[in-house]
């Protein structure tokens, strides 16, 4: 009865403490970092930053610019350029400058789970470029990564592959424009709205931990006090 | 004294693998290497010294599902979407609870539960294991992560078992 006690009461303060840090109990996977949102999902609302910028000066010598890469100083977008990716003629340096916008062209069918960025040069590329995009640990994983030319447009899908390091998405940029992670909006996964249902969830933690722990506590009365029937086993 | 130094290789395997997860590409490995360490942590005893064993199988794997469910349930009410864990990342996800579960609630609560008893084991393996995830989580989650730790500790005394925790742990993290 005591152990039982004792039980709930943990699942109790576990239901509780995990439910104000959406979405709770994480192992060391989760980014440190939260995501800086220029419209934050309403569960990011209270704690939200707003999203950095990122500027780069990159050199250009003898006629090829540097490998160099552009980043937000909030690390959420990253822009990686090989030695002569830009069309450099007659330029000692070139700019690259990264911003989060709320003015985008309409996304369409897609659903975009990041900010959306837009990069601008002061060159024009000559080679190909990639893109890593990080996004929340509190929404649905995006698939893809998404692109609209500078004037706007319809957004095109940029194939993404899941980078080692977690919660970001690595996909080629075709050239300077909008960006985006997201997916499409028919695999939105379905919703579960239960509004201020915490009592109800402490209940439920409550009652499925007693209700699965009772059979093997009695189960290990009945057995005696040995810490399991191979312990015993072992010491005979 | 081995509870001790169970603790503190615990701590500096847990706080070098948090560390090294952050690093660009060292995630997977980082995390899988880290849940491989904290396994030496119980060298020495037997399975059943820690609470490893078949007996009651089907129970034990029971209480584990419950306590997966425990674990989600906050996250599957609180939002909208449940977040997904890249698949790349699902063994080493494995690795982790499993060398947590064994190095905390398994050797930590045992070699305590030896020196001071039930109650030093559930509180000492629920600090040490809060304090291993101070540098991987924002201060704000460390209560989630206290109470959790707590709730599989008191399930490690009341039932004598390290199985369901086990599993419980290995299913909260592969959905988050």
């Amino acid at each position: 009865m005591k152990a039982a006690a004792l039980i709930a009461i943990a699942a109790a303060a576990y239901a509780v403490t995990a439910w104000m840090v959406a979405p709770g109990f994480y192992d060391g996977i989760a980014p440190v970092q939260p995501y800086n949102w220029v419209s934050p999902p309403p569960e990011f609302v209270n704690s939200n930053l707003p999203p950095a910028s990122g500027h780069q000066v990159i050199k250009v010598i003898n006629g090829v610019s540097e490998a160099n890469t552009a980043f937000t100083n909030d690390g959420q977008v990253i822009f990686y350029f090989l030695p002569g990716a830009f069309n450099s003629t007659g330029l000692t340096t070139i700019t690259v400058d990264i911003k989060p916008t709320a003015s985008f062209p309409d996304p369409g069918p897609y659903h975009f789970s990041t900010n959306v960025y837009v990069v601008t040069a002061s060159a024009p590329l000559a080679k190909p470029i990639s893109v890593t995009l990080r996004y929340s640990n509190g929404i649905p994983a995006p698939s893809d990564v998404y692109y609209s030319p500078p004037g706007g447009g319809p957004w095109q899908v940029e194939t993404a592959t899941q980078q080692s390091q977690v919660f970001t998405l690595n996909a080629a940029a075709p050239n300077f424009g909008y960006y985006a992670a997201g997916y499409p909006n028919s695999a939105k996964p379905s919703s579960v709205t239960i509004g201020s249902s915490l009592p109800i969830v402490v209940a439920a933690a409550i009652v499925l931990v007693i209700l699965a722990g009772i059979p093997i506590a009695v189960l290990r009365r009945r057995g005696g006090k040995a810490v399991d029937e191979e312990a015993d086993a072992e010491k005979q | 004294m081995r509870a001790a130094a169970i603790a503190v290789a615990a701590l500096a395997i847990e706080w070098a693998r948090a560390m090294a997860t952050m690093q660009p590409g060292l995630a997977i490995g980082a995390l899988a290497l880290g849940g491989a360490a904290l396994l030496v942590t119980a060298w020495g005893y037997r399975p059943a010294d820690i609470g490893l064993g078949t007996s009651r199988l089907p129970f034990r794997i029971l209480g584990g599902v419950a306590l997966g469910a425990v674990l989600l349930l906050p996250a599957a009410a609180r939002t909208a979407a449940v977040p997904h864990l890249p698949a790349s990342l699902a063994l080493a996800a494995v690795a982790v609870s499993i060398g947590e579960e064994v190095a905390f609630r398994g050797a930590l609560y045992t070699a305590l539960d030896e020196f001071g008893g039930a109650p030093l084991a559930v509180v000492g393996s629920t600090l040490a294991w809060t304090a291993a995830h101070v540098l991987s989580h924002p201060p704000e989650f460390l209560g989630a992560v206290a109470a959790a730790g707590l709730l599989l500790a008191l399930w490690r005394w009341a039932c004598s078992d390290l199985v369901a925790p086990i599993a419980g742990h290995v299913i909260a993290d592969l959905a988050l």
